[in-house]
């Protein structure tokens, strides 16, 4: 019925005003809304792109930063392809709490997942309390990929979602090939001995 | 004309031949009946000439009268256009001297009203004077006083100065009068200068005035009711959500208040003034539920409850003993999701009565956009959603506690049921499922909704999805005879006890199946509870936004995706079964086709009809050991079971096969053979077997050929319906098994003398002759036989 390929679900998290909705909106509907009210519980937006020639649906999630949704937006880490934690380059506070975002996401997410450390409002130059290579190296630390943006001027956005997309389509793409050679295996398995069958598994 | 007819006839003298002489004439008649027909015209016209004659003076006349009509009619025009400047500027006098009236009634009015105030002022009649300022009001002063000439300014300007000192004085009077109303609680009085407010033009002050007046209403009410919820003993039947009843007799209390004086805001004060009221109330509700969820939270020890439930969640190494029981918390979930209910019903109530009412009131749709903002703002940033917000969020650990601990209970008291397919833990988890999420479900809060469901989700694929996993992965012991299992089912539950040695191998045996069962069932109870989740959602939640439906939709759908991780448990389950028993036990009866000679004379062809050699046998042997297995299995499984077997039976067929020689009449046995098997296999399930073996069946039709050229009939253009499931390469193979064709004019006793390969050869070389291009192709000569 739905003309797409594959399906990933991408979570944003951070704290309360670091501009997740503005990501999310600029990105989705191409708009920078002023004055956007706090998130309540958590926004559902998709999106379509196309990576390669391949239609891929991206289902985007976009939790309230706010503490007291934190049970409600916990529940939807561990079926995440991706997240994406987002601090705000102009205040230390947003960036001081990621240790305990990367707590959370490890005691939820699946280890699979795709992670992003994001600095956003990356036009505002003058108030800028994190230099880009703090977080770069803290990004590197905790083995998340690292990318600047601005939601204002549309500075990087496009790229941060259609980067997670492409990685996303590569990654179901070895699996389909991965699945394919061991429904090979499984099929050669019928027809060999138990001993064969594991050595041929071990050959790949 | 003389001209034309002196060039006639000098052409006449060229005319020599009779046929230019007959075209001469020709022409000539042409032209005498087009001469005649013109006169014919012209004649006719004759007598319309002689009118027009006498027609010339009568026009002279006509000429005269126009020219005369013309000067009339421009001199008309003028004229109106005189006239109708004259009414223009007529026109503008008349509505001079109405605008000048209505000065001159202005200045009579507030001369009126002036002296009108000063009386009902000294009477008391606090509504006539209202009314009074109300029109002096509704007159526009500065016109008023630029009108005036420097004689009359004076008076003007006191009548204007004496209304203001009484607008002044009557404000006063009536922000004095209400408040002591409202002191001796006076409720005539008070409704009656609230509707004095908006005639001297203060509509919020009316407003806040009385909704303070409310307000202070509601805090009374609410202040008995708290007593009488505080007082209220334990084992009353409402003790367990007193507090829910509270809050739900502070909401009902407003929408009292909101039914009763909606119309009289309405008609005093105009449409579109309930928004300013609703907020006022809204804040003496924030204060009222803050009181009611704060002794909540205290009587009900939430704070402390919420604690250990964290320590227990985060803390798994906690021995049961210290964990908070899961049991206990039942009660307060319940509360807690009725108190969002009722929330939930009161914000819906507010927005609505508010958006009738600014609907009425504005017309422009940017307008109506920015009140709806306006509006959402008011109940999603006020205290009470943000209350209920963090209780959500409180319940929503709560209940993944619930879950969690109690599926992992049901988990962990698993009882295997001899009577029954599955083992109770299936049951059990699923109705722990079905409770939690229903439950969330009556809370009315969609994002609490969306998170069970999600964490209804990990639970059944990490809690209870892994534990079928790791019980399959023990596998299957092989090894055991399944008829003699069987037969020590039946005996153990005719005398009650299992014989000791094969006790734990069966033990063994009767959980692999049963978590086979589980797994399988467990599918279908994923799809029910989705379905049912499905119809629950569409009628609580029928009145959500399109954004609310697409994440309950989702979230819903992931559930129903939690099904294929137990069709992978299912997989895997077979899979185990299939090394661990099928293959074993099918290996041997396969095998013993191998010692069927299939290269037969008639008399063991007609002997072999009599005592058959292998497939009865092996018909036998699959049907005992497929009788263990119908009874404990669940139908879907037996029909996996089924797939399976065939499967095996199949590819391991094929390759004894490929292994045998075959004559004719071996050709026509093995057929009669494969016919039976088939046969039986269609017998015993619903599934189409012969799908599965179109590849031995199309064997049996290759050695069963009088001649090799007859395989033309079956191939490449002349196979008909048939589709080739053999390669040709495997065609020609299978060819190669018959010892003889009677093509070949071989009889069978030279034949065992040649070679095999010899024999391949020649057979090949046969077919190598024959014209069927699809058959003897590239990869024919390919393949090296040479």
């Amino acid at each position: 019925m739905e003309d797409y390929k594959y399906l990933f679900k991408v979570v944003l998290i951070g704290n309360a005003g670091v501009g997740k909705t503005c990501l999310v909106r600029r990105f989705t509907q191409g708009l920078f809304p002023p004055g956007q009210g706090a998130t309540i519980g958590v926004d559902f937006m998709i999106s379509t792109v196309e990576i390669d020639g391949v239609k891929v649906k991206l289902q985007i999630w976009d939790t309230a930063g706010q503490e007291r949704f934190r049970s409600i937006t916990q529940s939807y880490y561990r079926s995440a392809n991706a997240l994406i934690l987002v601090y705000d380059i102009s205040c230390q506070p947003s960036f001081d709490c990621l240790p305990q975002w990367i707590n959370e996401m490890d005691m939820y997410a699946s280890t699979k997942v795709i992670t992003y450390l994001v600095g956003n409002k990356s036009d505002r130059v003058n108030q800028r309390e994190i230099p880009a290579h703090i977080a770069e190296r803290f990004a590197q630390q905790q083995d998340m990929r690292f990318l600047e943006t601005s939601a204002k001027e549309a500075d990087n956005v496009k790229r941060l979602f259609l980067e997670i997309a492409k990685e996303l389509t590569q990654q179901a793409r070895d699996n389909e090939i991965c699945s394919q050679y061991s429904s090979a295996s499984d099929l050669g398995a019928t027809d060999t001995s138990p001993v064969g069958n594991f050595s041929c598994c071990k050959g790949f | 004309m003389a001209a034309t007819s002196d060039s006639r006839r000098s052409n006449l003298q060229q005319l020599t031949t009779l046929e230019d002489i007959q075209k001469g004439l020709q022409n000539l008649c042409k032209e005498e009946a087009r001469v005649n027909e013109e006169l014919v015209v012209l004649l006719k016209q004759q007598p319309d000439m002689c009118c027009l004659n006498s027609m010339v003076p009568n026009l002279q006349m006509i000429n005269n009268d126009a020219a005369q009509l013309a000067g009339m009619i421009s001199f008309t025009s003028t004229l109106a256009e005189n006239i109708s400047s004259k009414v223009r500027q007529l026109d503008l006098a008349k509505s001079r001297v109405t605008v000048c009236m209505q000065r001159v009634e202005d200045v009579w009015d507030l001369k009126y009203c002036t002296d009108g105030v000063q009386t009902a002022l000294q009477d008391e009649d606090y509504e006539k004077a209202a009314a009074h300022i109300h029109r002096f009001l509704s007159l526009d002063e500065n016109v008023l006083r630029m009108s005036a000439d420097a004689s009359e300014g004076s008076t003007l300007d006191t009548s204007f100065k004496l209304l203001h000192e009484a607008q002044n004085k009557l404000q006063m009077i009536v922000h004095r009068q209400f408040d002591a109303a409202v002191h001796c609680g006076d409720v005539a009085s008070v409704e009656r200068f609230f509707k004095i407010f908006p005639l001297i033009g203060q509509h919020k002050e009316g407003l806040a005035k009385f909704s303070k007046y409310l307000c202070a209403q509601l805090s009374d009410m609410a202040d008995k009711n708290m007593k009488t919820a505080l007082s209220t003993c334990a084992g009353d039947k409402r003790a367990n959500v007193i507090f829910a009843d509270t809050l739900t007799l502070l909401f009902e209390g407003i929408a009292r208040v909101v039914e009763i004086h909606q119309p009289l805001v309405e008609t005093y004060y105009g449409p579109g003034r309930m928004f300013t009221m609703m907020q006022h109330l809204q804040k003496e509700c924030d204060r009222q539920s803050r009181k009611i969820l704060d002794h909540f939270r205290n009587q009900r020890n939430l704070e402390m409850k919420l604690q250990q439930v964290e320590q227990s969640l985060y803390q798994r190494t906690l021995s049961s003993t210290e964990k908070i029981e899961p049991k206990e918390l039942d009660p307060l979930m319940a509360e807690v999701t009725l108190l969002n209910a009722r929330a939930e019903l009161y914000t819906r109530f507010v927005r609505r009565r508010i958006m009738n009412d600014l609907e009425v009131a504005t017309q422009n749709e940017d307008a109506k956009a920015a009140n709806k903002e306006e509006v959402d703002k008011l109940i999603t940033t006020c205290e009470l959603s943000r209350q209920m917000q963090e209780l959500i969020g409180n319940y929503i650990m709560m209940e993944e506690y619930f879950m969690h601990e109690m599926v992992t209970k049901a988990v962990s008291l698993d009882l295997i049921d001899e009577s029954a397919l599955t083992s109770s833990m299936v049951d059990d988890a699923f109705f722990i499922v079905k409770k939690c999420v229903r439950r969330a479900l009556s809370s009315s809060s969609i994002d609490g909704v969306c998170a069970m469901l999600n964490h209804a989700c990990s639970i059944l694929e990490q809690d209870f999805q892994e534990v079928l996993y790791a019980r399959l992965r023990q596998g299957m012991p092989s090894g055991f005879d399944f008829s003699q299992a069987y037969n020590l089912v039946q005996s153990s539950l005719q005398f009650g006890k299992l014989q000791s040695s094969d006790d734990e191998t069966q033990k063994q045996k009767t959980a692999f199946l049963t978590t086979l069962n589980n797994a399988d069932v467990s599918c279908e109870y994923i799809q029910t509870l989705k379905k049912s989740l499905e119809d629950d959602t569409a009628k609580m939640y029928g009145h959500v936004n399109d954004q609310g439906s697409a994440k309950l939709q989702s979230c819903l759908s992931d559930l129903g995706a939690v099904s294929t991780r137990f069709t992978d448990v299912l997989e895997f389950g077979f899979s185990q079964f299939n090394s661990g028993v099928l293959k074993p036990r099918l290996r041997p009866w396969l095998d013993a086709f191998l010692s069927v000679d299939h290269n037969i004379t008639e008399d063991d062809f007609s002997n072999y009809e009599a005592n058959d050699p292998w497939v009865q046998t092996f018909i036998v042997n699959i049907d005992n050991f497929l009788i263990t297995f119908k009874s404990s299995l669940t139908s879907g499984n037996y029909d996996s079971l089924i797939r399976h077997l065939s499967n095996e039976i199949t590819t391991r067929l094929e390759k004894n096969v490929m292994k045998t020689t075959f004559n004719r009449l071996g050709g026509l046995q093995f057929d009669k053979e494969l016919r039976s098997l088939v046969g039986y296999l269609t017998s015993v399930t619903t599934w189409t077997i012969r799908d599965r073996f179109a590849r031995l069946t199309q064997m049996a039709t290759i050695l069963n050929l009088e001649r090799v050229s007859e395989m033309l009939d079956y191939w490449g253009p002349n196979s008909g319906p048939l589709t080739w499931r053999l390669t040709p390469a495997e065609v020609r193979q299978v060819l190669s098994l018959r010892l003889v064709l009677s093509s070949c004019c071989f009889t069978v006793s030279p034949c065992a003398l040649i070679g095999r390969r010899q024999l391949l050869l020649y057979g090949v070389g046969l077919i190598l002759f024959l014209p069927a291009p699809s058959l003897v192709g590239d990869n024919f000569s390919s393949m090296g036989w040479g």
